[in-house]
C-alpha cells in the first residue's frame, strides 16, 4: 500500500515536470510531444486507467 | 512567432488533448464501472462475499460474489470459477447462466462469475479490446464488461521486475504477479492477485468442496485447447467425461494432465494444496489468437476471422477453424454440457457427495437458442433478487 | 473487401502517413502518431480516443524506469562520482587492456542482466565506460556500437529476458532452464564484441587523461558513490531473496531511493529540480518514442495491421523462416519493441513447437537476436540512447556500420541456436 501511494506520488511529480517543460518549451513539435507523453500520467494519477 | 501567438498555439495543443483525455477518460470510467446484474435463479440459496472465507479482502475490488444454490439432500460441494481471465467471456457467461438458471436437488453448487473483478474492469494495453459487448436477449440485451488477463494497475500496482511464486519459488514473466491463473494458491499478506487466490483456498477448505471446476478460454494456436486439464486426483473423472462428451454431445472435448512442473495454475495449485479436485476447461477463442486481424466486438462474439482461418490452413491452429468460427454461444455451450457431465459422472461414483442439478442448458440448447435466452431480465424482477457483479 | 485486402490498405495508408510526414521534417515521434491517426480513420474508425490514450499507457513503467534510472545517473555526475569514478578505474587497469575489457564486459552486462533493459546498461555505466574507451583511443562511433552491441546482449542475458519472459508467458511455459541458453551465448558474444571492437585501442596515456578529466570534487570518495549503487543492488537483490516478505517495491522507486541516497551523499550543493526537469527534457525524444509506439501498436492491432505481419511471417515456409529469422526479429524489435515477443514471438514458438524443435533454447535463440533491432528505426530507442549518453556527434549511421559485424556474428549464433535446438536441449537441464 505504501509502495503504491509513493508511485503515484512520483507519477505526480514527473507530471508536473512534463509541465513545466511544456510551458516553457517554444516548439511545436516538442509541445505535442510533451502532452502525449502527459496523459498516461494524468489519467493514472486521477485513477482512471 | 509573437509571445501571443505562442500562447495561443499552446494552448490549443493543449485542449486538443484535454479532448482527447476527456473522452479517453469516461470511457475508462464507464467500463470500469458498468454495472452486470445478475438476477438470482429460484434455486440460488444465499449470496456470500469472498472477504466471508477471508477478512484481508474485504474492501477491495476483489471481494466477488459467491451465488450458492443448495439442494434439499445433502451431497457433495463443487464450485465453478469464472472470469479468472476475464477477456475470456464465454467463462463468466457460463457462471451466469447457472446463477440466473439452476437448480440443485443434492448438494452445493458455489457459483463465481467474477474470480478476478478487478480484471474485468480493464482492457488489455495494446490489444485494441472493445470496452463492452452486448448479449442479445429476447428482452434486448445485456452489456457486459470486456475484460484483461491481468489484474488492473489501479488496483495492483506497482509490479515487480520478475515475479517469484508463492510457496515453490518458481520465477515468471514480471506481468503475471497479477494474473490469477498463475498466483494460487495464494498468498494471505501478498498482493490484491495473490490475497484473492489464498481467500478462494480458504472457501475451498471451509466449504469442504470437492471440485473446483475453473473456466477458461484459448486461442487456437494454444496447444492446450478445448480439453479438460486435470490435476491427477481428477485424471479418471476427466478422462471419462470427455469421452463421454465425445461420443454423444455433438463436440469433442480432450483430458491432458496438469503438468507439475508448471506453478501458480488452479489445476496444479488447488489440487495440491486442498482436499478438492481441480478441473479446468478450455474453449476455443479465435479472438486472443496473435495472428487476428481486425479486433473488435463481432470477433469476439462471433469468432470469425480470415487470418486465423489462413493460420489454420497452414496447420499451425491446434483446433479447427473454418468460415464459421467459433461463435460465443457454442463455446458456452461446450462449458455448460462439460460442467452438467462433470456433475453427473461424479455423482454416478461418489452417490454420498452426489450434486445433482437441473436445467442447466445443454451445448446444443444453447447453440440453438443462443445464450441471451438464458439472460433473465433485471427490470422484471424484484430488486432484492437482483445482484451486480 | 477480404480483411487481407482491407489490412493491406490501412498498413499502406500508415506507411504513406509517416513518410509525407517526415518529408515535411516531422519527428519520427510525431510521425508515428500520425500514422496511427491516418490508420484509425482508414479502418473506420475515426479518431478513437479510448484506444490512442490506453495505447499511450503500454510502456508506462518502462518510461518511469527510464526517467528514474536516468535522474539518479545525472545526480550522480553532477555530483562529481562518475569523473571520480573514471579517474579511478584509469589509474588502476590503464596498462591492461585485456583485464580491462573482461572488467568492462562485466559492467556492460550486469545492470541489463539483473533488470531486463539494455537502457539501463547504458544510463548506469554505459557513460563512464564510453569515456574509458574514449581514452584507449577508440572512436565515439566504434565506442557506441560496443555499448549498444553489449547493452543489448545484457538484455537477453539472463536472470530477467523480457523477450523470453514475455514470449513464454504467452505460450503457458514456465520461465524455467532459460539460465545457461541465454548465459552462455551473452557472455561469449560479449566478449567477442569487445575484443573486436576494441582491439584497436591503445593503453591509455594516463597523464593526459587525468589532466584533461574534470577534477571530482574534493571530498568525493569510493562510499559516496558506491552506496547508492549498493542500496540498488541490495533492493534488487532482497527481493529476490526474500520476495514474500517484503513489498514489491519495482525499478523505479529502487532507482528513486538510489537517486535520493547520492543526492544526500553529494559533496556538492545540487538542484534537484533543475536536474529532474532537465532529464525529463533529456528524455523526451525517447519517452516521446516509447509513448507513440504503444499508440502505434494499439491502433495496429485495432485495425487488423498487426494480424497481418504475424500471419505473413509464420506461413512462410519453414526453410524461409529459418533464414529471415535474423530479419524479421530486429524489425519486429524496431517497430514494436517488447511488443514483438506476444506478436511475432508466440506464434513463432508455438510454430517451433509443433515441428519438435526444442522451445526454450529456440526461444533463447530468438531473445538473442531480438535486441538488436534496438538500434534501428523508426524507433531505434536503445540505439539512441547509447548515442546520446557516450555524446556522439557523428552521423548516426556511422555507429550502425560498426555494429554490422558483431550485429551479424550474434545472428548467425542465434540463428544456430533455433535451428539445432533439439540438439542443444542438453543447455536446459543443466
Amino acid at each position: 500500500m505504501i509502495m503504491t501511494i509513493l508511485y503515484y506520488i512520483l507519477t505526480g511529480f514527473i507530471a508536473f515536470l512534463i509541465i513545466w517543460n511544456l510551458l516553457k518549451s517554444k516548439k511545436w513539435q516538442e509541445e505535442i510531444l510533451y502532452i502525449i507523453i502527459l496523459m498516461p500520467f494524468l489519467l493514472r494519477l486521477f485513477r482512471l486507467k | 512567432m509573437s509571445v501571443h501567438g505562442l500562447h495561443i498555439r499552446k494552448c490549443s495543443f493543449v485542449i486538443l488533448g484535454a479532448i482527447l483525455m476527456a473522452f479517453a477518460g469516461t470511457s475508462f470510467y464507464n467500463s470500469r464501472h458498468l454495472r452486470e446484474p445478475v438476477v438470482l435463479s429460484p434455486g440460488v440459496t444465499q449470496v456470500k462475499k469472498l472477504s466471508d472465507y477471508f477478512p484481508g479482502i474485504k474492501g477491495t475490488i476483489n471481494d466477488s460474489n459467491i451465488y450458492i444454490l443448495e439442494g434439499t439432500e445433502p451431497g457433495g460441494t463443487i464450485l465453478i470459477l469464472g472470469g479468472s481471465h476475464p477477456e475470456e467471456p464465454a467463462s463468466r457467461l457460463t457462471t451466469w447462466i447457472l446463477a440466473e438458471n439452476a437448480a440443485v436437488e443434492q448438494g452445493r453448487l458455489l457459483v463465481v462469475p467474477s474470480a478476478n473483478r478487478s480484471a474485468t474492469t480493464v482492457t488489455r494495453l495494446g490489444g485494441a479490446y472493445p470496452p463492452d459487448f452486448t448479449i442479445p436477449t429476447p428482452w434486448g440485451g445485456q452489456k457486459f464488461r470486456m475484460g484483461d488477463r491481468w489484474s488492473n494497475p489501479l488496483d495492483q500496482w506497482p509490479d515487480p521486475e520478475v515475479y517469484i511464486h508463492y510457496p515453490s519459488r518458481q520465477e515468471l514473466a514480471y506481468v503475471d504477479i497479477r494474473n490469477l491463473n498463475r498466483t494460487w494458491p495464494g498468498r494471505a499478506n501478498g498482493t490484491l492477485t495473490e490475497k484473492t487466490c489464498y481467500a478462494m483456498t480458504q472457501l475451498i477448505q471451509k466449504e469442504n468442496v470437492d471440485i473446483v471446476i475453473d473456466l477458461h478460454e484459448a486461442e487456437l494456436q494454444y496447444p492446450v485447447i478445448s480439453t479438460i486439464v486435470a490435476h491427477q486426483k481428477g485424471e479418471d473423472l476427466a478422462a471419462l467425461v470427455s469421452m463421454m462428451i465425445s461420443g454423444s454431445e455433438g463436440f469433442d472435448i480432450g483430458m491432458e494432465y496438469s503438468p507439475k512442473a508448471l506453478h501458480g495454475l488452479s489445476h496444479r495449485e488447488i489440487g495440491d494444496h486442498t482436499q478438492a479436485i481441480s478441473l479446468l476447461l478450455e474453449a476455443p477463442e479465435p479472438f486472443l489468437d496473435a495472428t487476428r486481424g481486425r479486433t473488435d466486438r463481432a470477433l469476439l462474439l462471433e469468432g470469425k476471422d480470415e487470418f486465423v482461418l489462413r493460420a489454420g490452413k497452414h496447420g499451425l491452429l491446434f483446433e479447427k477453424m473454418d468460415e464459421d468460427g467459433w461463435p460465443i454461444d457454442i463455446r458456452v455451450g461446450r462449458h455448460c454440457s462439460t460442467i452438467i457431465y462433470i456433475l453427473e459422472l461424479w455423482s454416478e461414483e461418489n452417490p454420498e457427495k452426489a450434486v445433482v442439478a437441473r436445467k442447466i442448458p445443454r451445448y446444443a440448447e444453447v447453440k440453438e437458442k443462443g445464450v441471451g435466452f438464458f439472460l433473465r431480465d433485471p427490470t422484471k424482477e424484484d430488486p432484492k433478487n437482483v445482484y451486480f457483479e | 473487401m477480404s480483411m487481407a485486402t482491407s489490412a493491406q490498405i490501412i498498413l499502406a495508408v500508415m506507411v504513406g502517413t509517416y513518410l509525407i510526414a517526415k518529408v515535411f521534417k516531422v519527428s519520427t515521434e510525431l510521425s508515428m502518431f500520425a500514422a496511427a491517426l491516418a490508420g484509425a480513420i482508414a479502418g473506420g474508425f475515426g479518431i478513437p480516443a479510448r484506444h490512442i490514450v490506453e495505447g499511450a499507457f503500454t510502456y508506462l513503467d518502462i518510461v518511469l524506469i527510464f526517467i528514474t534510472a536516468t535522474l539518479f545517473m545525472n545526480l550522480l555526475k553532477e555530483s562529481g562520482g562518475v569523473a571520480y569514478v573514471i579517474r579511478g578505474i584509469l589509474r588502476r587497469f590503464h596498462r591492461r587492456k585485456s583485464i580491462l575489457f573482461v572488467l568492462i564486459t562485466f559492467l556492460l552486462l550486469l545492470p541489463g542482466a539483473l533488470t531486463g533493459a539494455g537502457s539501463v546498461t547504458v544510463l548506469i555505466t554505459g557513460g563512464m565506460i564510453a569515456v574509458v574507451l574514449g581514452y584507449m583511443g577508440i572512436s565515439k562511433p566504434r565506442t557506441a556500437a560496443i555499448i549498444f552491441i553489449l547493452a543489448s546482449l545484457s538484455a537477453a542475458a539472463p536472470p530477467v529476458s523480457l523477450w523470453a519472459m514475455l514470449t513464454a508467458a504467452g505460450v503457458n511455459m514456465p520461465y524455467v532452464g532459460f539460465f545457461l541458453p541465454l548465459l552462455l551465448p551473452c557472455v561469449l558474444l560479449s566478449l567477442i564484441v569487445i575484443f573486436i571492437l576494441g582491439w584497436k585501442g591503445k593503453p591509455v596515456d594516463l597523464k593526459k587523461a587525468l589532466e584533461e578529466l574534470p577534477e571530482a570534487p574534493p571530498r568525493m570518495n569510493w562510499i559516496r558513490i558506491l552506496l547508492p549503487f549498493l542500496v540498488f543492488i541490495f533492493l534488487v537483490l532482497a527481493g529476490r531473496i526474500w520476495p514474500h516478505s517484503l513489498p514489491v517495491v519495482g525499478l523505479p522507486m529502487m532507482f528513486m531511493v538510489s537517486a535520493f541516497v547520492s543526492l544526500l551523499l553529494s559533496p556538492i550543493k545540487l538542484n534537484f529540480l533543475k536536474i529532474s526537469r532537465d532529464t525529463v527534457h533529456q528524455l523526451l525524444p525517447l519517452i516521446g518514442t516509447l509513448t507513440c509506439v504503444g499508440i502505434l501498436v494499439q491502433i495496429m492491432t485495432l485495425t487488423g495491421v498487426r494480424g497481418l505481419i504475424a500471419i505473413t511471417i509464420v506461413t512462410l515456409p519453414l526453410i524461409a523462416v529459418f533464414l529471415t529469422l535474423f530479419f524479421f526479429l530486429p524489425v519486429s524489435e524496431a517497430v514494436l519493441m517488447w511488443g514483438a515477443a506476444p506478436v511475432l514471438g508466440v506464434p513463432l514458438v508455438l510454430l517451433f513447437n509443433t515441428i519438435g524443435l526444442n522451445p526454450i533454447i529456440a526461444l533463447a535463440g530468438m531473445s538473442v537476436i531480438w535486441p538488436l533491432g534496438d538500434a534501428l528505426p523508426p524507433t531505434a530507442i536503445i540505439g539512441r540512447l547509447t548515442v546520446q549518453t557516450v555524446g556522439m556527434k557523428d552521423s548516426y549511421a556511422r555507429m550502425l556500420k560498426h555494429c554490422l559485424i558483431p550485429a551479424i556474428i550474434i545472428m548467425v549464433v542465434g540463428t544456430l541456436m533455433v535451428v539445432f535446438s533439439k540438439k542443444l536441449s542438453f543447455l536446459t537441464l543443466l
